[in-house]
C-alpha cells in the first residue's frame, strides 16, 4: 500500500506526535483541569514571561514547555470554563471580547470589540469561525512578486512543516486543498448545510470551485474532544470543545510540562534595565495590586492592538517613546481584511443559523490578476450570521422600522457568503496612545487610525461583484450587499531592515536581545487567509529557533548551570515538569 | 386574508415601489407563545417551548431576558420618553406587546458594558446616548413640537429616516456626527431586540442548541422542533398532491 492510500486510510486516527492536549482533558467536562498546574514565584526569574494566552501565546507556551522551558503566560482575562462561563447565545456572548475602551480614527475607521478582538485564555480563537487555511507560498514575497507591500523575511517553507503539524493538532477537517501549494487535511470535510449546497453550485456554474473546509473543528471524536453537534454557535465559543482553539489545543499540554497559566493579570509594562538594555519582567496589575514578574526573556503575545500598546506604554531612558520603538515604527502598518457580505434570498428555507459559520471556501481569486486592475486578491467563505448579526447586515443597507422587521422575518431564506480580502500595509495607518484616555489602571488606551488605498477599494469592490454574481447563478431571488471589515494583523511587522520593522525573522525586538514578539502583530502583509493557523505556525517555528539557540547559548556561557535542561523531546505521553512551587 | 406564497420575493421591501412592506398586520397572529405585536411566520412556534433542552447557563440568561423587566436607572425620564418613542420607531413596535428595548438598553449602559470602541468623533456610548435623546428633541423642536414624542408620527417617521441618512443639522448635530451615532444606537438596539425569544419566534430562529445540535441541515428540512412557516403549503395544490381529494 503507497504512503498516500495509508494515509487517507488512517484520517481522522493520526494522532499529533508532541502535544496530547486532547488525551489531556477530561471526558465529562469541558474545562481544562489544571489541579496539577505549576506556580512559580513571582521574584524567581522564569525562563520566559508571555503576555497574552491567544493563538501566538499559547502556542509558544506549549511548545517551550515542552523543550524544559519554565514559561508563565499573563492573561488579561478570565481562564475560561465552557460549561459554565459560555452560552448559546449572541449578545450574552459580550465577555468574550476586548471591551474596554478603544478608539478608532482615519478615513475609513475599523469598528473593533466582538468583530475582531478577543480576551481570556484561547485568545480571540475561542471565537473565530474555525477557518484554518495556510497562507499561499506567494505571500511571503508580495513586494517582490506584486511590487506591492512587503516581502517576509521568511518564506512559506520555513513555516510549511509547522502548518502540517497545527492541521494535526487543531485538527483542520477539509477537501483537498487544490490553491497555494496544495495539500491534504488530516480530518475529512464536515457535512454541509443546504445554503452552502446552492453556493457551490452557484459558483459552480460561473466555473468557480468552492470546497469544503478548511475548519479547525473535530470530524468524529478527537482524543477527550466531542465531535462537532453543528449547532452553529462557533462564534459564541464552542461549548461542545469541537472547535480548535489554544484552550483546548494547547493549554492542556504546556500546563502538563510545567507551564503556568495565569489569568486576569492585566500586564501593563514590560521592564527594561536601561544599562545592560535586556528586559527583566513585565509589571502586572491584578486582584488590584501591582506585581512584578521576573523573566529571563518575555514574549509579547497580545495581538496587533494590545502589543503595540504594551510597548507604547513601556517607557524607559533608553526608550523613551516606547519599548522596541527607536525607529518609530512600533504600531505601523496595521492591518485588517476587507470582509464584505453578500446575503442571497432562496425560495426555500435554508435557515443560516444551523451548521457551523465556517463551512466552503475559495481561493481562486487569491493571486494577483493583471487584467483586474489591482494587486493580490480575496477568498470567498460561507457566514452565518445569527439574528443580531443578521439584523445588522439589513440595516446597513439602509432599512428600519417595518422593513428592517420585514427582512427579519425573512430571516430563514437567507444565506450569506463573505469575502476576505487582502488590504496593504500602509505606514499611516497605525495603533498609537490615545493620551488623554486611561483605562481603570491609568493606562493610556490605543487608538487605531485606518484608511483605506486605491488598491484596497478596487479588491473590496470585485469580491462584492464575484459574490453577488455567485448568489444570483445560485438562484438567489435577491441579495443584500453591505461592508464590513475583519481580522486584524501587523502593527509590529518583522524584517531585515530595523528602519522599517520592529522584530527579526526570529520574533526578536531590534536592539533588544531578549524581547519577542509572537502574535499576529508581526506579520507584515495578511494575505487573503484567515490568520489564526499562520500565527500559530509562526510561533511553533520560533519555539524551534528559540530551542536552538539558546541551548547553544548554554553551551557557551549564558547559563551553564542548566545546559542539558533544555532537551528537544519527542515524548508522545505528557509528562508534567513543575517549577519551583510556591509555598503554599 | 388569503394565503401568502412567500417561496417568492414579492414582500421584500427592495422590490416593492416604496420600499415599505405590506402593513405586518396582515400576517397570521401568533398562537403559541408571544411575538412582538403578535405576528409573525411561525404562529405555532414558540422557542421557549424547548428550554428544557437548553444548558443552565443559557437557560438562565435568556429567561432573564423574558421574566424580568430591568427598571430604567441611567437615562432621565425626560431622555427615556423620547428614546423609547425612537427605539419603537426603529424597530417598528406599534402595539402591545412590545419588547423592552429601551429598558435593556438603559440597563446595558447603566451597567457600563460597553462595546470595546468608539469612533475618534464621538464621545464616549453612554454620553451619545444622552445627546442622541437631546438632538431628537432639537430636531422635533426644529419642527414645531416641543419634544420627538409630541410630533405627529409622519414628522417622527421623517426625522428618523433623516438621521439613518446622516442628515441632521443644528445645535446637537453640529457636534455629534448623525451618521455615526446611528451606528451607536442602532447596533446597541438591534442587540437587544433580536436577543430576545419573542423576536426569535417572530422569525423563526432556532434559538440556542446546546446540547442538543442539529441533524437536518439541508435546504428546506427542519428538525421536529424547529417552526413550521404558515403558508409553508398552498391547499389548492396541496389537496391533489398529497391525494386527498
Amino acid at each position: 500500500m503507497s504512503r498516500l492510500q495509508l494515509r487517507t486510510l488512517l484520517r481522522g486516527a493520526l494522532r499529533p506526535p508532541d502535544n496530547d492536549s486532547a488525551f489531556l482533558l477530561d471526558v465529562h467536562r469541558r474545562a481544562v483541569p489544571r489541579e496539577r498546574m505549576a506556580r512559580y514565584d513571582e521574584d524567581y526569574p522564569v525562563d520566559l514571561a508571555i503576555v497574552g494566552a491567544g493563538a501566538g501565546g499559547a502556542t509558544l507556551a506549549q511548545r517551550l514547555a515542552r523543550r524544559g522551558w519554565k514559561v508563565v503566560v499573563l492573561e488579561v482575562g478570565p481562564f475560561w470554563d465552557p460549561d459554565r462561563d459560555w452560552v448559546s447565545d449572541e449578545a450574552g456572548s459580550h465577555a468574550l471580547y476586548w471591551t474596554e475602551e478603544r478608539i478608532v480614527g482615519g478615513r475609513d475607521p475599523v469598528e473593533l470589540g466582538k468583530n475582531n478582538s478577543g480576551r481570556g485564555v484561547g485568545g480571540s480563537m475561542v471565537h473565530y469561525a474555525g477557518y484554518c487555511p495556510r497562507f499561499h507560498p506567494s505571500d511571503f514575497e508580495v513586494r517582490t512578486r506584486d511590487g506591492v507591500g512587503e516581502d517576509w523575511p521568511i518564506s512559506y517553507p520555513e513555516l510549511k512543516r509547522h502548518y502540517e503539524l497545527l492541521e494535526l493538532e487543531l485538527p483542520v477537517a477539509g477537501e483537498r486543498w487544490p490553491w497555494g501549494d496544495p495539500h491534504r487535511y488530516p480530518h475529512t470535510a464536515h457535512p454541509i448545510a443546504g445554503g452552502a449546497e446552492l453556493a457551490v453550485q452557484g459558483a459552480r456554474e460561473l466555473g468557480i470551485e468552492m470546497r469544503v473546509g478548511p475548519v479547525g473543528i473535530t470530524n468524529g471524536s478527537f482524543g477527550n474532544r466531542p465531535h462537532c453537534i453543528y449547532r452553529g454557535f462557533c462564534l459564541q465559543g464552542c461549548k461542545v470543545n469541537a472547535k480548535a482553539s489554544p484552550l483546548v489545543t494547547h493549554i492542556p499540554d504546556a500546563i502538563a510540562h510545567g507551564a503556568e497559566i495565569r489569568a486576569d493579570c492585566m500586564v501593563t509594562a514590560v521592564e527594561l534595565d536601561d544599562a545592560s538594555g535586556r528586559v527583566t519582567g513585565v509589571r502586572y496589575v491584578s486582584d488590584g495590586r501591582e506585581h512584578l514578574q521576573r523573566a529571563d526573556a518575555v514574549a509579547v503575545a497580545g495581538y496587533s492592538i494590545e502589543t503595540p500598546r504594551l510597548l507604547l506604554n513601556s517607557t524607559s531612558r533608553r526608550f523613551p517613546n516606547g519599548l522596541a520603538n527607536g525607529n518609530d515604527q512600533v504600531g505601523r502598518c496595521v492591518m485588517v481584511q476587507g470582509a464584505p457580505q453578500v446575503a442571497g434570498r432562496f425560495a426555500r428555507e435554508v435557515r443560516m443559523y444551523k451548521a457551523p459559520p465556517p463551512e466552503i471556501s475559495s481561493e481562486q481569486f487569491y493571486e494577483t490578476d493583471p487584467t483586474r486592475g489591482f494587486a493580490r486578491g480575496f477568498s470567498i467563505q460561507t457566514v452565518g450570521p445569527l439574528p443580531i448579526g443578521w439584523a445588522e447586515h439589513v440595516l446597513a443597507d439602509g432599512h428600519w422600522g417595518q422593513a428592517l422587521r420585514e427582512y427579519m422575518r425573512d430571516y430563514n431564506h437567507w444565506y450569506t457568503l463573505g469575502a476576505l480580502s487582502e488590504l496593504l500595509p500602509v505606514a499611516e495607518n497605525r495603533v498609537t496612545l490615545a493620551s488623554e484616555v486611561t483605562d481603570r489602571n491609568g493606562i493610556p488606551v490605543a487608538r487605531m487610525d485606518y484608511t483605506q488605498c486605491e488598491n484596497d477599494r478596487k479588491n473590496i469592490a470585485m469580491a462584492k461583484r464575484t459574490m453577488q454574481e455567485i448568489m444570483e447563478a445560485a438562484g438567489a431571488q435577491e441579495t443584500l450587499v453591505i461592508d464590513r471589515y475583519a481580522h486584524l494583523v501587523g502593527g509590529c511587522r518583522m524584517g531585515v531592515d530595523p528602519e522599517r520593522s520592529v522584530v527579526d525573522s526570529d520574533h526578536r525586538a531590534w536592539g533588544i536581545p531578549n524581547l519577542f514578539i509572537a502574535d499576529g502583530s508581526v506579520m507584515p502583509t495578511q494575505g487573503s487567509a484567515n490568520p489564526a493557523l499562520t500565527i500559530m505556525a509562526a510561533s511553533s517555528r520560533l519555539a524551534d529557533r528559540l530551542g536552538s539557540k539558546l541551548s547553544d547559548e548554554a553551551v557557551g556561557s549564558a547559563k551553564p548551570e542548566r545546559s542539558g535542561a533544555w532537551p528537544l523531546h519527542r515524548s508522545s505521553r505528557a509528562r508534567p515538569r513543575h517549577g519551583r512551587r510556591q509555598p503554599a | 386574508m388569503p394565503g401568502r406564497d412567500f417561496s417568492l420575493p414579492e414582500h421584500l421591501p427592495n422590490l416593492r415601489p416604496d420600499r415599505q412592506p405590506a402593513p405586518p398586520q396582515e400576517l397570521p397572529r401568533q398562537r403559541n407563545g408571544v411575538t412582538p405585536q403578535m405576528h409573525g411566520r411561525y404562529p405555532d412556534y414558540n422557542v421557549l417551548d424547548e428550554r428544557s433542552h437548553w444548558d443552565r447557563q443559557t437557560r438562565r440568561m435568556v429567561l432573564e431576558r423574558v421574566e424580568q423587566l430591568p427598571p430604567v436607572r441611567f437615562f432621565t425620564a425626560q431622555e427615556a420618553a423620547t428614546l423609547e418613542v425612537f427605539c419603537d420607531l426603529v424597530l417598528g413596535q406599534d402595539g402591545e406587546p412590545k419588547i423592552p428595548v429601551l429598558e435593556m438598553v438603559d440597563a446595558k449602559l447603566f451597567e457600563g458594558k460597553l462595546d470595546g470602541f468608539r469612533y475618534e468623533d464621538l464621545p464616549d456610548d453612554r454620553e451619545t446616548w444622552r445627546r442622541v435623546a437631546a438632538g431628537l428633541d432639537a430636531a422635533a423642536r426644529q419642527h414645531g413640537a416641543e419634544r420627538l414624542p409630541a410630533c405627529s408620527p409622519e414628522t417622527q417617521r421623517q426625522l428618523i429616516q433623516a438621521f439613518s441618512e446622516g442628515r441632521l443639522h443644528g445645535e446637537v448635530w453640529d457636534q455629534l456626527p448623525a451618521s455615526r451615532a446611528w451606528k451607536v444606537v442602532t447596533r446597541a438596539i438591534l442587540s437587544e431586540f433580536y436577543s430576545h425569544p419573542w423576536a426569535w419566534n417572530e422569525i423563526g430562529f432556532g434559538g440556542p442548541a446546546y446540547p442538543r445540535g442539529y441533524a437536518r441541515l439541508g435546504a428546506g428540512q427542519r428538525e421536529s422542533w424547529e417552526g413550521a412557516p404558515a403558508f409553508e403549503r398552498d391547499p389548492v395544490k396541496d389537496v391533489p398532491e398529497r391525494g386527498l381529494e
